[in-house]
């Protein structure tokens, strides 16, 4: 049944035996201990069991009102009969108030999205381990991994009123996914080994996902963030049209099969100053930009974000309620204004203009943000990503414009002697503020995915010793006057280049770090300083040497695995051409030669077909030999650089004291925003 | 300052009035410009500015890019300038830090055990005097042990780099780089905006059309199309000075136009009329003869100019499209400071704008005492 | 006189043609299109686009199409007086320049006035009390503004207002105010923030003014006519202000013209500095992003605004100056 749950506890309580180890961590949660700044990990618990449902419940004043007027049925009918009913940090709240937060502009949709990122059907809990139930209430995957269940709550409604039933997902299967003007390209979420999957109707409540072949993988892709499972909010804006499910009653309008054909879907597009109407599509079902879209998270849209304030208001139809029996969420209203740079952000966090705000926080601003907590009448949390490396050197192994670059940039022992040469101690210390976990870029101790005792050491200790004698003894012996090794093809200085992006840390100065510790045992690295979209755009032409980049996401391996092995053209730092033949199925692109690296693609490609415990051994491998052959160079990781420095206004209640931060845990999202609330 | 109401000159003249009457234009200058003091200050200060620039690794004590987690957002450090019993010997402590885990700053207390004296021409990094010899001498060292274990002027920034060194290190780039650009502009500008001045007609239509085309396209993109289209393999310094003559292909119009409305209204002086008459060529009349009437303007251009190029660096950079690290100029190490942790931890490091400030003043101040000297009707 | 004007005219829009391919070509000059900015920018906030959805993306933009097609395109809305919709902000770009524009306006002609309104007089002043404290003092201040990097005054003041007078942090408006509808509190509110953006924009410029001014009338002041009037009995105010400072205004008329792009863009450093709603941000955003149908027009708008503010400043100068007139002719 729920094998993931019942695997994930087995394996959370041998993680924990495995991190109650001493080790690196240890000094390092000892300054964290003494800050104070570090929490438990807590979160809501979801109460299952009908017998201890609330059978009143209640709604805010606001929403009473209306009722009143007769413009809303009354709670009870908004309400669905299978509730999700929600025992909260502190308790009961209250409800009143307005959410302020600071965001950057109409490309920070991210920032909304994951506050509605309960309109998946299945979350992570608090640790991002166990997978929960939100919009379906249950999951099965049959034995033979072919057939996927979910089951919706009965009497689940979208903002509007009209019922979410299995017609919502069967449409989005056929009339939008299978619509080839919308989606040009299958995904592979949906189609393991390149076959294709479909979605059936079993009965108004129940879902089967059907594949051809076994696809045990498909039960965790419902749980992360991915094109499948990542739920309305995120997976229909921007363009987007995935997410399993999309509002029928709504959406058909705007289609030529219920429209009246093409010509009359188009005419209506264009009389709204749309191009086609896949354009007019595209708006209509974006939840930022449309406020008549019915959606399932706890507010909508009121004003779109592409106004200098994005405004959303309570969903009068939100399906979950307090123990009891409140009708959730408390806040009425949240608010984001909009600040043209991160300082501004930063400066207006630090006045206490926000009342919850970790996204875009610095953590080199800690002390002054620690500085201000009375007068901004905020309290600081310092929460933990579980990703392993904030900084990851990846060496493109496809590099090709320089031959004798290209030779050491593959060379193993190379590799391994610059990891050695990293002070990662140092890069904490000046970076991080001490708080990070120095090591190899293996996943948090703490998640299944961690390979094993020893493997945060391998090759990621400070022993500049061993890297010289390392790069002697692979043919890099003659140095010039200055000390610098010289290339063995020309007899000049050897210079690598690291491509940087100043981007929510600062790598450039960071590599300016690592380029001084590389010079130290005679290897000259250029630190590039690159603009965003040039940096990503060279790095798609395979013109990169070194890229440096964070790897989160890689926690959970086959989610989201494109920053620890090569197989998303998007994004593939190790080898865009190697993702390229991974990808295209070996049309496009260059064949790895290295046979640990083909050794890699063709686990990953397996592990989809295996079932949870094989997966994550499978994943274990892949790990040992990532870490081993350092493809990448992690330096530090598991801290609360991106997302992770909390302020939270001293007037909040049911605010969790630490946040899990994750890919999949959608921060903040997995705190249960619906949940929080003004104590006064 | 004689007016034409003043007396007629005495019957016997001295011998400085004799000297004026057949000084040369450029000592007539220089005399006038001895007179402005603050000009003459000015010019000192400069000067001075750029002597820095030559002996910046002279002058510098520790490597700019030698990192240092344990050194990090150290502040300006205290000189003792007298021991304890009163002779004059600086010295100074060596530093402990420590992160306090409350408020997450780094606490330096300097150890009353290690005491360092401060020698002139002391021994440093290593590095090429004027370029010509390697040397590892440097103006201030310590009496034991590598400056790096204890000397921080001015403190340092985030890497634990010192901030004195690359201040000094950064006057050099900063004072340099605006050079070629300033040329370049200068001469182009007085060039085509005296031809267009002067021959009007088409000439002038073409050259206006050209300078409205070039002043429109805006700086930004054009930065960022150059810095994305330039070779990657160019070291960040070359790719800076080739956007900057560049740039002055482009910044020439700006002076051209003044030029240009000059050279409009005295085409009908007298004394061009003159010299067009005797014969002379365009070229000897536009350089000859009308460039000295408005050279003050031009001066004031071009000693406004500089400046321009060094405010136009430090805004480029804190964009993130001019200089980037691990060049070292003002513009950089202004970005440095452009954020609240340094202006709450670190205000130090603001201090690379001071540097800045002194030097636009002098150019100001000189370039003013300049047009002044150079004044004929003065 | 009308032969001229009309040339000019016809002159002005070949240039402003010029100025939009020159200008579109720059923008699209850094490799990557709106696409891979997008995913840049996701992938820098923790999240992923997927490989499919960059394509479909592109391909909904057309942005896998040659870049004379593309621009031709863009070219023939144009001219219709489409000037699309903006990639980044979903909304018609006329919208989005639009919402700003008048703001924009607001500061920088409160900067202009500021900036003209001080230096003029600090200007004459200095050169009718040459060498005196005064004259010292005044230019040292003004050269002061002139060398401090605005931007990093901005950021000093912002932050030093919070830290000690709790001031709101740039913007233009106090949060209660952001959202509230039009009121005379807001526009009083709107008053309220505008001296400090407008201080800082205008400190540059005034330092430079003041010294040209300056210079200006330095030239004028020694020039025989005014010891005539002098000598003739003129009040010693009316001799400067009479013709010297007429005369010496000469030289801005050349200049006048770059105030009607200003006008538009205003500074873009400064704006980003204080988060001022401003179209200089917002271009420099569109640029990043390559959001080329915002980033084109402001673009076009800005060398249009920079021909007829060229045009202007010649006719300012032809009516200042009637020796140029005459030129003309003879």
């Amino acid at each position: 049944m729920r094998t993931i749950g019942r695997l994930a506890f087995a394996l959370l309580a041998g993680a924990a035996l495995i991190a109650a180890l001493p080790g690196e961590k240890a000094w390092a949660q000892s300054t964290l201990a003494e800050s104070g700044l570090i929490g438990e990990l807590e979160g809501i618990t979801i109460i299952e069991d009908p017998a201890q449902w609330p059978t009143t419940f209640g709604e805010s004043p606001e929403l009473a009102e209306l009722v009143e007027k007769g413009e809303l049925p009354p709670v009870e009918e908004r309400l669905p009969e299978d509730l999700m009913v929600i025992q909260a940090v502190d308790g009961i709240g209250r409800y009143g108030g307005t959410w302020r937060r600071g965001f950057t502009g109409p490309g920070d949709n991210e920032n909304g999205n994951r506050i509605q990122a309960s309109d998946r059907p299945i979350l992570v809990d608090h640790t991002g381990n166990t997978p929960r139930p939100s919009l379906a209430k249950g999951w099965e995957m049959s034995e033979d991994g072919k057939t996927y269940t979910l089951h919706l709550r009965r009497g689940l409604k979208w903002s509007d009123g009209a019922p979410l039933t299995a017609d919502d997902f069967v449409f989005w299967f056929e009339d939008i996914y299978g619509n080839k003007d919308i989606v040009p390209t299958p995904i592979p979420d949906m189609s393991p080994e390149g076959k294709p999957g479909r979605i059936v109707k079993v009965d108004d409540y129940t879902v089967n996902f059907e594949f051809d072949v076994p696809f045990y993988l498909f039960e965790e892709l419902m749980t992360g963030d991915t094109l499948i499972g990542g739920g309305q909010a995120v997976r229909q804006s921007e363009k987007r049209s995935y997410g399993a499910y999309a509002p029928a009653h709504y959406l058909k309008q705007f289609l030529p099969k219920y429209a009246g054909g093409v010509e009359a879907a188009d005419a209506a597009a264009k009389a709204e100053g749309y191009d086609n109407w896949v354009a007019f599509l595209h708006f209509k079902k974006d939840w930022t930009l449309n406020p008549e879209l019915p959606v399932l998270g706890p507010w909508k849209t009121v004003q779109p974000i592409n106004n200098p304030t994005w405004v959303m208001e309570r969903n009068p139809y939100y399906w979950a309620v307090d123990t009891e029996g409140n009708q959730l969420p408390y806040f009425d209203r949240v608010v984001m204004t909009l600040a043209e740079n991160l300082e501004v952000l930063n400066l207006r966090a630090i006045a206490g203009e926000y009342d919850l705000q970790e996204r875009h926080v610095d953590l080199g601003k800690l002390p002054v943000i620690l500085e201000n907590q009375e007068k901004g009448g905020y309290t600081v949390h310092l929460d933990l990503a579980l990703g392993g490396a904030d900084a990851i050197y990846q060496f493109n192994q496809s590099y090709s414009a320089d031959p004798e670059i290209a030779k050491w940039l593959t060379n193993a022992d190379f590799r391994r002697a610059l990891s050695l040469a990293i002070d990662r101690d140092q890069l904490n210390e000046t970076f991080w503020l001490g708080v990070a976990t120095p090591g190899s870029p293996a996943p948090g101790e703490d998640l299944p995915y961690f390979p094993g005792e020893g493997w945060r050491e391998k090759w990621s200790t400070y022993d500049p010793e061993q890297a010289n004698a390392l790069l002697d003894q692979i043919g890099l012996d003659q140095k010039d006057a200055d000390g610098f090794r010289l290339r063995t093809d020309n007899g000049q200085r050897l210079r690598l280049e690291i491509q940087a992006v100043q981007a929510f840390l600062p790598w450039p100065r960071i590599s300016e770090m690592v380029a001084d510790h590389w010079r130290a045992v005679g290897i000259q690295a250029d630190v590039k300083d690159t603009e965003r979209l040039l940096a990503f755009t060279r790095t798609r032409a395979n013109e990169h040497q070194i890229m440096v980049w964070n790897n989160g996401g890689t926690e959970l391996l086959y989610l989201f695995p494109r920053h620890a092995i090569p197989v998303d053209p998007t994004e593939a730092f190790m080898g865009p051409e190697f993702a390229k033949w991974y990808n295209s199925g070996g049309t496009q692109g260059v064949k790895p030669e290295d046979p640990n690296m083909l050794k890699i693609l063709e686990l990953f490609r397996g592990a989809a077909g295996q079932k949870a415990e094989e997966r994550i051994a499978t994943a274990h491998e892949i790990w040992k030999i990532l870490i081993d052959q350092q493809y990448g160079i992690g330096t530090v990781g598991q801290s609360p650089a991106l997302m992770g420095v909390r302020l939270v206004s001293n007037k909040l209640g049911n605010i969790p004291s630490r946040n899990c931060i994750a890919q999949h845990c959608r921060t903040p999202g997995g705190a249960h925003p619906e949940t929080w609330y003004y104590k006064e | 300052m004689s007016t034409v109401l003043d007396a007629a000159p005495a019957p016997v003249t001295t011998v400085a009035e004799e000297k004026v009457a057949v000084a040369t234009q450029l000592q007539l200058t220089w005399w006038r410009f001895r007179k402005h003091k603050v000009a003459v200050a000015s010019g000192v200060i400069v000067a001075f500015f750029y002597l820095v620039a030559l002996l910046a690794d002279f002058l510098a004590t520790i490597g700019p890019h030698a990192t240092d987690a344990a050194r990090s957002y150290i502040p300006p450090q205290e000189i003792h300038w007298f021991d304890e019993d009163g002779s004059f010997r600086p010295h100074v402590f060596a530093l402990k830090g420590k992160r306090d885990p409350r408020t997450f700053r780094l606490v330096y207390a300097p150890d009353p055990e290690d005491k360092r004296y401060l020698v002139l021409f002391g021994q440093g990094y290593a590095y090429e005097f004027l370029g010509l010899f390697p040397t590892s001498r440097h103006l201030v060292g310590l009496d034991r042990g590598n400056p790096e274990e204890a000397l921080f002027l001015l403190g340092t920034d985030q890497l634990g780099r010192d901030f004195w060194s690359r201040l000094v290190l950064a006057t050099r780039t900063s004072l340099v780089i605006g050079l070629a650009g300033v040329a370049l502009s200068l001469f182009l500008g007085v060039l085509l905006g005296g031809i267009s001045g002067l021959y009007g007609g088409w000439i002038d239509t073409v050259i206006q059309r050209l300078i409205e085309i070039l002043r429109s396209i805006p700086t930004i993109p054009l930065w960022m199309g150059l810095a994305a289209a330039l070779p990657a393999s160019w070291s960040v310094l070359q790719i800076y000075l080739a956007i900057t003559v560049i740039i002055s292909l482009i910044g020439w119009t700006e002076l051209a136009r003044v030029v240009r409305g000059r050279f409009l209204s005295l085409r009908e002086e007298d004394f061009v009329t003159a010299a067009e008459l005797a014969g002379a060529s365009r070229m000897r009349i536009i350089f000859r003869h009308m460039v000295p009437s408005f050279l003050s303007h031009i001066i004031a251009a071009v000693s406004l100019a500089l400046p321009a190029m060094i405010i136009s660096e430090t805004t480029l950079s804190f964009l993130g499209l001019g200089l980037r690290p691990p060049a070292i100029s003002w513009g950089v190490l202004l970005q440095d400071a452009q954020n609240i942790q340094a202006l709450g931890i670190a205000p130090w490091l603001l201090l690379a704008a001071v540097p800045v400030i002194v030097v636009i003043l002098a150019f100001n101040f000189l370039g003013d005492g300049l047009r002044d000297a150079a004044d004929p009707y003065g | 006189m009308i032969a001229y004007v009309v040339r000019r005219l016809i002159l002005a829009i070949v240039t402003i043609w010029a100025i939009s391919v020159v200008s579109y070509a720059i923008i699209q000059l850094p490799p990557g299109d709106f696409v891979d900015s997008y995913i840049a920018n996701l992938s820098a906030s923790g999240s992923m686009v997927s490989a499919q959805e960059a394509e479909a993306m592109r391909e909904h933009y057309g942005l896998n199409r040659p870049i004379w097609v593309q621009y031709a395109k863009w070219m023939n809305r144009v001219i219709r007086g489409d000037f699309g919709v903006s990639l980044e902000w979903n909304r018609p770009v006329t919208e989005v320049i639009g919402d700003r524009l008048w703001l924009t306006i607001v500061i920088s002609i409160a900067a202009i006035i500021l900036t003209w309104g001080i230096a003029l007089p600090i200007g004459i002043y200095s050169a009718v009390r040459q060498y005196s404290i005064a004259d010292y003092i005044f230019t040292f201040v003004g050269f002061v503004g002139l060398a401090v990097p605005n931007f990093l005054l901005a950021l000093i003041v912002m932050y030093l207002g919070f830290r000690y007078f709790d001031a709101s942090i740039g913007g233009l408006f106090s949060p209660e105010y952001e959202l509230a509808p039009w009121s005379w509190g807001k526009v009083w509110d709107l008053t309220v923030h505008l001296p400090l953006p407008a201080l800082i924009l205008a400190l540059a410029g005034t330092a430079q003014l003041i010294r040209i001014m300056r210079a200006n009338l330095l030239d004028e002041l020694r020039r025989p006519y005014v010891t005539t009037a002098r000598a003739r009995g003129l009040q010693e105010w009316r001799v400067i202000m009479k013709y010297p400072v007429r005369a010496s205004l000469n030289p801005f008329a050349s200049t006048i013209g770059y105030l009607l792009p200003f006008v538009v863009s205003g500074s873009i450093v400064v704006s980003l500095v204080l988060s001022l709603p401003t179209v200089g941000p917002l271009l420099l955003r569109a640029l990043v992003a390559q959001d080329m149908f915002l980033a084109g027009a402001i673009v076009l708008l800005l060398g249009v605004l920079t021909v007829i503010g060229t045009f202007l400043s010649d006719l300012v100068l032809m009516w200042i100056d009637p020796r140029i007139r005459a030129g003309l002719h003879g």
